[in-house]
């Protein structure tokens, strides 16, 4: 069973700190790294794949700093970067051979495994077709591939998701769920369905820091009693829309039905609700206690 | 009394079919859990980094090479000196040189190079790979360039290096640096200008009279000394900011 621990991983860029005394320990599982952009989710990322050294602190696989396994680490490794880089001159096939090749895998394999791969994530009928040609959605479909190519052990995915339609990723969640079992699974995104309903672990990054962490029903938990629905008319939803974190927003003829994250009871006749994730990201991403702030001095 | 010696087949314990047939089945399960890694030979990294080179490329350093050849040819045969067949073939070399070049720069474009970093064979591994494929080819192509210029030449294989080796040292460089440091997405076309403009630059000696006389020797020898120590110093800051990783997830 895989292990990676974090030990007190911090990233500093000159005076910024990136990431700001992270410890972690990652067994089989997916894990969901939630947070604004800017929180470090990228350079935390980053820093397990071997492409930054942290400033201070360490990662071990297996008891193992990763830096002294070097090429080993590497080959259990499957990343798909934000910035997703290819050669557009290369055609599918032609790229996920280069790349079979130099993660190590021999030829007669690569060839068996580019196919597969290829069938998997539905760039099959396009694998003669240059990458220049592919839409976003393909693209990010071969960098899914591509990560997926040497069967890691670990796979880092940031932000695997942009530019993917509806469907795709439907699909792409199913196939990540499939490839859990004996993986650990890292998903960086900001995007709260991505990791919500496979996740095993999610954790909230804040300006460096891991905020919260738990199963989706233990980080909901936390926040019980903190989100309202509340039925308003027309203009008082506008007024209450810019005082308070509101999550969702749906008409009902005349009146409103404001979904509210507040600390306390945003208005008489409001009822507490059961928090969804997306409740527990605008908790910790949107200031809630400035917006009670606001809303005393307003006094309203 | 007599003594029985047992046969080969009386040693042997009864085997417990049963329990055999689960044993290896056991066996066969944690066999197939297990990774078999594939360390390939550095014959087969070369190879690999070889078969991967845009065809393009190979295309353009063909033609250089044959243009090249055929120009130092047609200049031996109107006997118009060696220095004039030296001085062609180092332009020549230089954009041989910049085309190999390419190949190992075209690592850091099209945001790859973060991909690369986290492969078996990382990025800085693939780019000595590349380089050393790119040196190769230089040495291959100066051989033929000296064979070429061979004939009749009174400078001496020294000078004729030093003239050859001092464009195409000064160009690399500069090249190098180009294509790691202005790196973006525009790749091909921003290259091939590079390119470009790096081996204009080795037409200065062809273009101030003087540069070959045998009183400005000593120039072209600071030049080569100074030349060296620039690439190494390009090729140690490129290794080492690899190893930071910080500027290379800035592409």
């Amino acid at each position: 069973m895989p292990e990676l621990t974090l030990d007190r991983i911090t990233k500093h860029f000159k005076n910024k700190i990136a990431v700001d005394n992270v410890s972690l320990c990652l067994k089989e599982g997916i894990y969901g790294f939630l947070g604004a952009n800017g929180a470090g989710k990228t350079t935390l990322l980053r820093m397990i794949c071997g492409v930054l050294k942290p400033t201070a602190g360490e990662i071990r696989y297996d008891g193992a700093e990763i830096g002294r396994l070097d090429g080993d680490y590497r080959c259990m490794l499957g990343y798909l970067p934000q910035d997703f880089g290819y050669y557009p001159d290369f055609s599918a096939r032609r790229y996920l051979e280069y790349l079979a090749a130099c993660k190590a895998i021999p030829r007669e394999l690569a060839r068996d495994k580019v196919q597969e791969m290829l069938r998997l994530t539905g760039l099959e009928a396009d694998q003669r077709a240059k990458i220049k040609t592919f839409s976003g959605g393909m693209i990010r479909r071969l960098g899914i591939a591509q990560a997926l190519l040497n069967d890691p052990e670990i796979l880092i995915l940031d932000e695997p998701t942009s530019g993917l339609d509806p469907k795709e990723r439907i699909r792409f969640r199913n196939i990540i769920s499939s490839l859990s079992k004996g993986r650990i699974i890292i998903l960086s995104t900001h995007i709260v369905s991505d990791v919500e309903f496979i996740a095993d672990k999610i954790l909230l990054m804040k300006q460096g820091r891991i905020e919260s962490q738990g199963a989706v029903g233990e980080i909901t938990r936390d926040i019980e009693g903190r989100v309202w629905e509340y039925l308003a008319d027309q203009e008082e939803a506008l007024r209450m829309n810019d005082i308070f974190a509101v999550s969702n927003l749906k008409n009902e003829g005349e009146k409103v039905r404001l979904r509210i994250v507040s600390d306390a009871c945003p208005r008489e006749g409001a009822v507490p609700v059961h928090p969804g994730l997306e409740d527990v990201y605008l908790y910790h991403f949107e200031e809630v206690s400035e917006h009670v702030d606001n809303l005393e001095r307003r006094a309203l | 009394m007599t003594s029985h010696i047992p046969k080969d087949d009386e040693w042997r314990f009864p085997l417990d079919e049963r329990r055999k047939v689960q044993s290896l089945a056991v066996i066969r399960r944690e066999a197939l859990k297990k990774r078999i890694r594939h360390y390939p030979a550095f014959p087969e990294h070369i190879w690999n980094q070889l078969r991967f080179r845009p065809l393009d490329q190979w295309l353009t350093q063909g033609g250089v090479l044959i243009a090249a050849m055929l120009l130092a040819l047609w200049l031996r045969r109107e006997n118009t000196g060696s220095l004039n067949s030296v001085t062609a073939c180092s332009v020549f070399l230089v954009f041989a040189g910049n085309i190999c070049l390419n190949h190992a720069a075209r690592l850091f474009s099209w945001h790859m190079a973060e991909l690369e970093q986290t492969l078996y064979l990382n990025l800085k591994q693939l780019i000595c790979i590349r380089m050393l494929e790119a040196g190769i080819a230089d040495l291959i192509i100066l051989a033929l360039f000296l064979g070429i210029t061979g004939h009749n030449n009174t400078m001496g294989i020294g000078v004729t290096l030093l003239y050859m080796l001092v464009p195409f040292l000064w160009s690399d460089t500069l090249y190098l640096h180009m294509l790691v440091h202005i790196r973006s997405t525009s790749y091909g076309f921003r290259s091939f200008a590079l390119g470009l403009l790096c081996g204009i630059l080795a037409l200065f000696p062809v273009l101030w009279a003087p540069a070959y006389e045998p009183e400005n020797l000593i120039i072209w020898q600071i030049l080569a000394f100074a030349g060296l120590s620039v690439l190494i110093a390009e090729i140690y800051s490129i290794l080492t900011k690899i190893e930071r990783g910080d500027h290379i997830c800035l592409n």
